[in-house]
């Protein structure tokens, strides 16, 4: 019951109605119960009111794994009906175990393993994976990636120690990649001039004379052309047989076209990987094609027949990253190298911050002094 | 123009019903690019290239059913805990709470991929074909530093260290080793393992460079894990197929002087028991072992054990190539010196029955034991020398290796330019094209087999040729004239025959009188009484299956037949050159 809508806000009586006194009230009321009842409960030891239950508990499922045993409420009805008896050949089906008990397992399993800390390969858990072999599947076939091989032996050339002939073959062609990439960069295309030399054109001089005219050509133009066609066509069913001819070789050229380019494709294949995505190969600075490894081969200086001084090749990583790459096991990814420009513009521009600090530091130090 | 829709619950057809483009998979996965590469690599999963690209050129293309393939494997919610797992060391770490950051580091899950490689691999000879590339890999970062930032760890290097000794000791100790080949970029070996072929590229022992821009470590590292595991199954099945126990425990000593091999051999000779244990060395076999347990090498190994082990190793069923590859240095006692590749030569040389030793702890001999017949050393001069061995580079060895008999030392010795190291890959007869150094060795082999050969710069003459014959006095005058008659008469009744087929294919119609004349010609011929004609059916092969052909195959064919001239023109170049050379030097000689 609330104050009566606008009577006086002043005094006592106004602000006794906002005050609720219900917790007190509520402790009276408690502390007369218990004193009634023979004591408070929080006065009372903990022993006296709680003991630890050391005895075999249940597991405490949650809520969402408590569930009903999936049995079918005859099946259950009678299972518990010792007097009637399955017959032996009827037996119910094994139900699968619950994803979630499978999970159970497959969880204590990995703890018990993870507690072992095995090192290195597992020593006590290598199993011959391949024990149980001559069961079928045998024909099932996996495609393979790419006809190049995985490890590719180099040319007699690139021998530590090779004959005279071979070693000119293997020059010859390391000489022949690096001229190829100094060609490209040369004959390159030629980039695109800023400025182009010509005449400036007014659009707003343009009359309607202007206009009308350049409509009157175009139709003649229009008019002509469907002319010609006509022509062309009526001329066209007079000569079939020419036409026949000229298709069936048309056909052959076609034939042979397609069958070097299949060709071309599959030497292609060969030598480099297909084109897999949006770049050629990874990390491409400036340069636009996949480029195998490069052939290793020692100049002919350095030939020396000694295994001890040999200049061996150290970049054997680059090697088989290029090699999985040939292979089309990776895609290429976009470049993280910065290209010239940028590396330029960075050195600009640390140059003039370090030229500014010197500065500052100088004035400063004059100041000082 | 109304834009193209598909009606309803009509399904997609031809390319795009095959193949999804790499973000198409992702959302479908629900992974990261990072993940899904991880995955693509674990599952042999590879891109394609469908004949119409009909998402643009500049997208990865994937088989839809690869895709689903990775989806339903668990593996991708193992990987998935994996990443959940991670974030909580980060959050971890962020609240500053380090204690719980490294408890969780250590108890990390670790990732088994045994199931993926038994589902890649379901046969052992599958697994045994895809072998070169693991093998490469596992020996380059066995010999590459760990390195915190590109994240290669410790443990991996000497897990993969581990696995590149044991195969090199299964492959010494039962001699399976065929070629091996020094080039610039490293050692390439070649094995025949239950028929297969394996070549695999093993490193020089310098410092690789680790590239930064050029290599997205992260793939090659997961290559690198699924390699690794497939090794470590192969190793095992290897092992046990010479009854091996397999991880093998090695002598401690011997590991830290970096002689994991010569552990390996004397692991294998203490483990590999033959079924019949006779007992009188029963004693000293498990005093054997006892030494090995306490960390000792036994000193002396008791004769009666190494002839059981002996025995043993018989009874196994070998190849041809196997037993010729064992008795290649048999008998022969090798010594390394210090200059020299250890564990090339600690791999080679058991490989193909030679006993090796080299200056260091742990080594079964030292330098001064009388029994030693070869040392190998690489140096400009050699000091002290004993005259009982002979002292040679180490090309000497790979060179008898290739060639399988022992090459005459002299052109090996200290101080001098070996010959030239030829590779074994590299078959001569096909090129059409044979170095002079090969023509000495093949003489050798001949030599060494008791056969007749041509003399040299003939080079692969026809033999039949009487005039060659004659003119190494092999055979007498007379002999010469009649097979040279033969030889005429083979070849005029092989031109008729020719002309018949000829006539056959043009339609001519066969008169009689052209068949008698033919007759008669050849009734002349024949005074020897050789056989008459063959079946006139038997029409030359080359123009039937020309005939047969169709277009486009006939396209192929001629295709090939240019690659084949070009290979001629090629070896004619090459001769060539090989005469200028020659004269250039008579000239300067002059």
């Amino acid at each position: 019951m609330g104050k009566i809508a606008k009577g006086s806000r002043k005094g006592k009586k106004a602000w006794r109605a906002n005050i609720s006194t219900e917790d007190i009230e509520d402790f009276f009321e408690q502390s007369n119960k218990d004193a009634l009842s023979g004591g408070s409960l929080s006065q009372l030891p903990n022993d006296s009111l709680f003991y630890v239950d050391n005895s075999k508990d249940l597991s405490v499922k949650r809520k969402i794994e408590k569930h009903r045993e999936k049995v079918l409420r005859c099946d259950s009805v009678l299972q518990k009906n010792p007097f009637v008896q399955a017959l032996p050949s009827a037996k119910p089906k094994q139900k699968k175990k619950s994803k979630k008990e499978n999970k159970d397992v497959v969880k204590e399993k990995d703890e018990t393993r993870d507690g072992q800390k095995n090192d290195g390969a597992s020593a006590s858990g290598m199993v011959d994976i391949w024990a149980n072999e001559g069961e079928g599947d045998n024909p099932k076939k996996v495609p393979k990636p790419s006809v190049i091989p995985a490890v590719e032996v180099e040319a007699s050339g690139c021998s530590y120690n090779p004959t005279f002939e071979s070693h000119q073959e293997s020059l010859a062609q390391a000489v022949a990649e690096e001229m190829q990439k100094v060609y490209r960069k040369e004959l390159g295309p030629e980039p695109v001039p800023i400025t182009v030399p010509g005449e400036v054109i007014n659009d707003e001089d343009v009359t309607r004379v202007e206009l009308n005219k350049r409509e009157r050509h175009k139709e003649l133009h229009r008019k002509e052309a469907e002319a010609k066609k006509r022509e062309e066509l009526s001329k066209q069913i007079d000569s079939l047989p020419n036409i026949i001819e000229e298709i069936t070789k048309e056909d052959e050229e076609k034939q042979k076209r397609h069958i070097r380019r299949v060709v071309a494709m599959q030497e292609r294949l060969k030598v480099r990987p297909p084109r897999l995505g949006k770049h050629k190969h990874t990390n491409w600075q400036f340069c636009f094609r996949f480029e195998p490894a490069p052939t290793q081969v020692l100049l002919s200086e350095e030939i020396t027949g000694s295994l001890r001084k040999l200049k061996g090749c150290c970049t054997l990583v680059k090697d088989r990253f290029k090699s999985l790459e040939k292979r089309g096991l990776i895609v290429p990814v976009k470049g993280k190298r910065l290209d010239e420009l940028s590396t330029l513009l960075l050195l600009f521009l640390s140059l003039v911050v370090a030229i500014l600090l010197i500065r500052v530091t100088v004035d400063y130090l004059k100041q000082r002094l | 123009m109304p834009k193209h829709y598909r009606p309803a619950g009509k399904k997609k057809e031809g390319n795009a019903a095959k193949y999804i483009t790499r973000s198409q998979a992702l959302k479908q996965l629900q992974v990261n690019t990072k993940l899904f590469r991880k995955l693509c690599i674990y599952k042999g999963v590879f891109p394609r290239e469908p004949k119409k690209k009909f998402k643009g050129n500049h997208q990865t293309y994937y088989h839809l059913k690869d895709v689903s393939f990775i989806r339903h494997d668990p593996i991708l919610e193992d990987l998935r805990a994996k990443s959940a797992y991670r974030k909580k060391i980060i959050k971890a770490k962020a609240k500053r709470n380090k204690e719980l950051a490294d408890i969780l580091k250590n108890r990390q899950p670790e990732i088994k991929l045994d199931r993926l490689v038994q589902e890649r691999y379901p046969h052992f000879i599958d697994a045994l074909r895809d072998l070169d590339d693991p093998l490469t890999l596992v020996h380059l970062f066995a010999a590459l530093p760990a390195s915190d930032r590109l994240k290669i760890e410790v443990k991996r290097v000497h897990n993969c260290r581990k696995l590149s000794h044991e195969w090199q000791a299964y492959i010494s100790r039962t001699h399976k080793l065929r070629k091996v080949f020094i080039s610039v970029k490293g050692v390439y070996y070649q094995a025949e393992v239950e028929g297969q072929k394996i070549t695999w590229l093993t490193p020089h022992g310098m410092q690789q460079v680790l590239p930064d821009d050029d290599v997205v470590y992260d793939v090659l590292l997961s290559f690198l894990e699924f390699y690794e595991t497939l090794l470590a199954f192969v190793n095992f099945k290897l092992y046990h197929s010479i009854n091996v126990k397999y991880p093998p425990i090695l002598d401690p000593q011997l590991e830290a002087s970096a002689a994991e091999l010569y552990a390996l051999a004397r692991y294998f000779d203490a483990n590999s028991r033959p079924s019949e244990k006779v007992e009188a060395t029963q004693e000293e076999e498990s005093d054997l072992r006892l030494a090995q347990l306490q960390h000792q090498l036994p000193s002396n190994e008791p004769g009666a054990l190494m002839q059981l082990v002996k025995d043993a190793a018989d009874e196994n069923e070998e190849d041809e190539d196997t037993k010729e590859c064992k008795n290649l240095f048999k008998n022969m006692r090798f010594f390394l010196s210090r200059e020299v590749p250890r564990e090339s030569m600690l791999f080679v040389i058991p490989a193909f029955g030679g006993t090796v030793s080299w200056e260091g702890e742990g080594a079964p001999f030292s330098e001064t034991d009388q029994s030693i017949t070869h040392q190998i050393v690489d140096r400009p001069t050699q000091g002290h020398v004993y005259l009982s061995r002979e002292y040679v580079q180490p090309q000497w060895v790979y060179d008898c290796v290739n060639t399988r008999i022992i090459l005459p030392t002299d052109a090996y010795m200290v101080g001098r330019v070996p010959p030239p190291h030829l590779s074994p890959f590299v078959d001569n007869e096909e090129e059409g094209y044979v170095p002079d150094y090969a023509e000495t060795i093949k003489r050798l082999k001949s030599a060494a087999k008791n056969e007749i050969l041509p003399m040299p710069g003939m080079g692969k003459e026809d033999l039949d040729d009487p005039q060659n014959l004659l003119a190494e006095g092999y055979i007498s005058r007379a002999e010469a004239i009649e097979a040279a008659e033969r030889k005429q008469k083979m070849m005029t009744l092989e031109k008729q025959y020719h002309d018949e087929l000829k006539m056959e294919l043009d339609g001519f119609k066969y008169s009689s009188s052209v068949s008698d004349a033919t007759k008669q010609k050849s009734g002349e011929d024949m005074e020897t009484g050789e056989e008459p004609l063959p079946d006139v059916q038997q029409i030359s092969t080359e123009d039937m299956s020309k005939l047969l052909m169709s277009r486009k195959k006939r396209g192929l064919y001629e295709a090939m037949k240019k690659g084949q001239e070009r290979k001629k023109a090629h070896v004619d170049l090459l001769k060539q050159r090989k005469k200028k050379i020659e004269a250039a030097e008579k000239f300067k000689k002059n």
